[in-house]
């Protein structure tokens, strides 16, 4: 009995803490992991994310999915006009644009702070929560491993079956050779900033209730989402992000559980250092070359 | 030395005199020291007052405070609120108003007042805890509770020493590193009169070796976890010996012994931790579980899980900054349900105004302020508050510690008849008093550190904010236990719970 709840605790904390690396990761999964931009700004997105859905859901008074769906939109309609206006300027140039998102933060951060004050009202965690053998469980975390799950199918799909993601990934290979093809390049580029800046905002409301909302919150996100992206690789950007907050989570958690959170944070940073070195493509290079091998293997 | 010192100054608060009943105007400090409390000091304060100090207003410009506080980062929610105190006292200051008080030595508060017959009782067992009796008919001896309405009056002359008061308000931008390169620039370039400065004690201690080296005088305002003896700086906030011992008191009393602690991870949090560490089993409580939680944590999935296996009958958390207030929203939405207690949430990051009831359900903090006090000064000073800064969420315990720290400054001026800091600083040590908005406020000369006015707040599932115990004056006694004493002993460090054979367990 105790061990069962031991065990479902520890699965439940596995998922929540994967759902967290993952949902953190999202936005930056398109923009770093397809783009190539590093994108600092990629918290202060999330936070943008979860200030629509906070004045949206507490002052306008919508339902908060809906709440969310308005911050996909919203964000990514900030994204895109932030591509046209600046990033369009520096694609194959990492550091120029390394340092413009930066600023761009601080803007943002800062930006916030003087129009909305250091602080806004929080959100109410949607969904009560269940209890078993002494451990409880949040219905609203068990919700978000779930949209996480869709979020990948999602995309997943986004990528593989429809016309537009046939053109980003041709485009992300080789920018040339697509254009000589006919794929509007600059259409593409602007379309996938724009997505990867909704996704955040996404994520932002998606985690907003669960998180204080102020105008420095995106900082706690960048440093967990560069983590996974990185983990995870360039080679498949999906399937490298799930892949990398699933294992970081599964070596996370129970020696979160059994040493406390700081020596939980030092061994996912362990982890992914360790990871890095054997792997120095990401954990979606490793996949994709056994998959390769089992192929070859195969076809002899 | 110091008595000294005082008798060569002319008594210039001698409306405290008035006020007490000694009207001779020539009376010295030190006979006026005899006599009793400042209770009501600079109540009507006489018209040659305002003449001595425009001769000095003659001699040389502005007086100059510093203050450094975080208005952007993890951090600027204390911050801007801190910011805001500093301004608002300046602007009261020039505008030639002052906090009520005065030297009373160093003996501490004296009790020249109206007192009750029997101390008075907050609610009726646990029920109507908002009403507080009145302790019965008035007698000569007892514990004094009857407060001014307001303790805000004219001090005679606008500014300090008729000169003007001009704030040098930075942002720290939570970067210990950007606190160095300010306190550096506002001694060395500015050269301001008096430091106001300080959040996180990192912060502090960044800074504190700057201010020895020049000898600067400062205030660090933040309620902290003690042990700080510098006879340059003077620690105006709540410590330990103030906040932890009582709460942890009536918790274990009320909840029972078994305690989980969980903390952040830097020196606040760790030295607060030891302090309960030693004093729970003093008074019957057990520590069952402690966990220290990096800043930038900000999920705390496993942690909550952790308080659940380890089943206490309730939860000390000392969590700092926005990412580590997540706790409260995610622990009340996994359906965690212990009783809990604080020394710093609640009355700085105003955690039951931010999130959705019953978030902060039966937390219980022993705070010196909280914009709930229900007093009547208290609701004048709030009510100066917003119609300066009419958009600001929430007062904490930090901006009042600002805001009557600047004013203990412009005393502390006026009675030193200069703004040379080593004058200040005896005139710090002279066991000076003020009327702050939480309730009388006392410098303890030997160790640079406040008594204060203590209150055990807690929110119900409302969030509805009542007052279940509270201690008129608590003595900051841990520093003069181990024998510190600034007046005659120039220190510069910081104790630590490890050097005191209490902790040793």
């Amino acid at each position: 009995m105790e061990t069962d709840a031991l065990a479902l605790s520890l699965t439940y904390q596995f998922g929540t803490n994967a759902a967290f690396l993952f949902l953190a990761a999202l936005g930056l999964i398109v923009i770093l992991g397809m783009m190539n931009i590093i994108n600092l700004a990629h918290g202060e997105l999330m936070m943008m994310g979860a200030y629509v859905a906070t004045i949206t859901h507490n002052q306008l008074g919508l339902p908060f999915p809906l709440a969310v769906i308005v911050s996909f939109f919203a964000v990514a309609v900030f994204g895109a006009i932030l591509e046209l206006l600046i990033v369009r300027r520096f694609y194959g140039r990492e550091l120029g644009a390394l340092v413009v998102t930066w600023g761009i933060s601080l803007i943002l951060g800062q930006g916030t702070l003087l129009v909305f004050g250091p602080f806004m009202p929080a959100i109410k965690i949607p969904g009560g929560s269940y209890s078993y053998g002494g451990f409880s469980y949040s219905a609203y975390w068990l919700i978000l491993i779930a949209i996480s799950i869709a979020l990948i199918a999602g995309l997943y799909w986004l990528y593989r079956y429809t016309n537009y993601g046939l053109q980003a990934r041709a485009t992300m290979q080789n920018a040339e050779m697509a254009k000589a093809l006919g794929v509007p390049t600059n259409r593409v580029y602007l379309l996938t900033f724009s997505l990867g800046a909704g996704l955040a905002g996404l994520s932002g409301a998606l985690l907003a209730p669960t998180s204080t909302i102020a105008p420095f919150m995106g900082q706690q996100f960048v440093a967990p989402a560069f983590i996974t992206v990185v983990v995870g690789g360039a080679a498949n950007v999906i399937s490298g992000a799930v892949g990398s907050s699933v294992l970081l989570s599964a070596i996370k958690t129970p020696i979160g559980m059994a040493y406390g959170a700081f020596l939980g944070t030092v061994a996912l940073l362990i982890a992914s250092l360790i990871i890095i070195r054997i792997m120095p493509d990401g954990i979606s290079a490793a996949i994709q070359k056994l998959m390769d091998r089992r192929r070859t293997r195969k076809t002899k | 030395m110091k008595n000294d010192n005082k008798s060569d100054q002319p008594a210039k608060e001698s409306t405290t005199e008035e006020a007490t009943g000694i009207v001779d105007p020539k009376i010295t400090r030190r006979t006026f020291l005899k006599g009793s409390a400042a209770v009501s000091a600079g109540a009507m304060a006489p018209m040659y007052l305002a003449g001595i100090s425009k001769s000095f207003a003659a001699k040389s410009g502005a007086v100059k405070i510093g203050h450094i506080e975080d208005l952007s980062g993890n951090l600027a929610v204390y911050g801007v609120q801190k910011d805001h105190a500093a301004q608002l006292a300046v602007s009261e200051i020039n505008a030639g108003l002052t906090l009520k008080g005065g030297p009373v030595g160093s003996g501490g508060l004296g009790a020249m007042s109206n007192h009750a017959t029997s101390a008075p009782v907050m609610g009726n067992g646990d029920k109507d805890l908002k009403v507080v009796d009145d302790g019965g008919k008035l007698s000569a001896s007892g514990m004094a509770f009857v407060e001014d309405e307001d303790v805000l009056v004219d001090s005679g002359e606008s500014g300090i020493l008729g000169r003007e008061v001009e704030l040098l308000n930075t942002d720290g931008q939570s970067n210990n590193n950007i606190w160095q390169q300010l306190t550096k620039k506002l001694i060395q370039e500015d050269k301001v009169d008096c430091l106001v400065a300080g959040f996180t004690s990192a912060e502090r201690e960044a800074i504190r070796p700057i201010v020895d080296q020049f000898k600067q005088l400062y205030i660090y305002t933040n309620q902290y976890e003690g042990g700080v003896a510098d006879s340059n700086t003077f620690c105006t906030g709540a410590i330990c010996e103030q906040q932890v011992i009582p709460v942890v008191d009536y918790m274990i009393q009320k909840f029972g012994p078994r305690v989980y602690t969980i903390a952040a991870d830097y020196n606040f949090g760790q030295l607060t931790a030891a302090w309960t560490r030693a004093f729970a089993p003093q008074v019957g409580g057990e520590i069952i579980g402690e966990e220290f939680v990096p800043l930038s944590v900000s999920d705390f999935t496993t942690s909550i899980a952790k308080v659940q296996a380890a089943k206490p009958d309730w939860v000390f958390t000392l969590l700092v900054g926005s990412n580590q207030s997540n706790y409260y929203p995610q622990a009340a939405a996994t359906g965690l349900k212990y009783p809990m207690a604080s020394t710093v949430n609640m009355a700085q990051g105003y955690e039951h105004r931010r999130f959705k009831a019953p978030s902060l359900n039966r937390m219980y903090n022993c705070v010196n302020y909280i914009e709930e006090v229900p007093t009547a000064r208290n609701r004048a000073f709030v009510k100066r508050w917003y119609k300066m800064f009419p958009d600001d969420p929430y007062i904490g315990q930090m901006a009042q510690n600002t805001y009557f720290s600047i004013h203990m400054y412009a005393k502390a001026a006026r009675i030193a008849g200069t703004t040379d800091q080593e004058e200040v600083k005896r005139a710090l040590e002279s066991g000076l008093h003020i009327e702050a908005p939480e309730g009388t406020v006392f410098m303890e000369p030997s160790t640079h550190h406040c008594s204060h006015y203590i209150r055990l707040a807690t929110a119900d599932a409302d969030h509805n904010v009542s007052f279940v115990r509270e201690w008129p004056s608590i003595q900051p006694w841990w520093l003069q236990r181990l024998g510190v004493n600034l007046v005659k002993h120039k220190e510069y460090k910081q104790y630590i719970p490890d050097e005191d054979p209490f902790f040793k367990s």
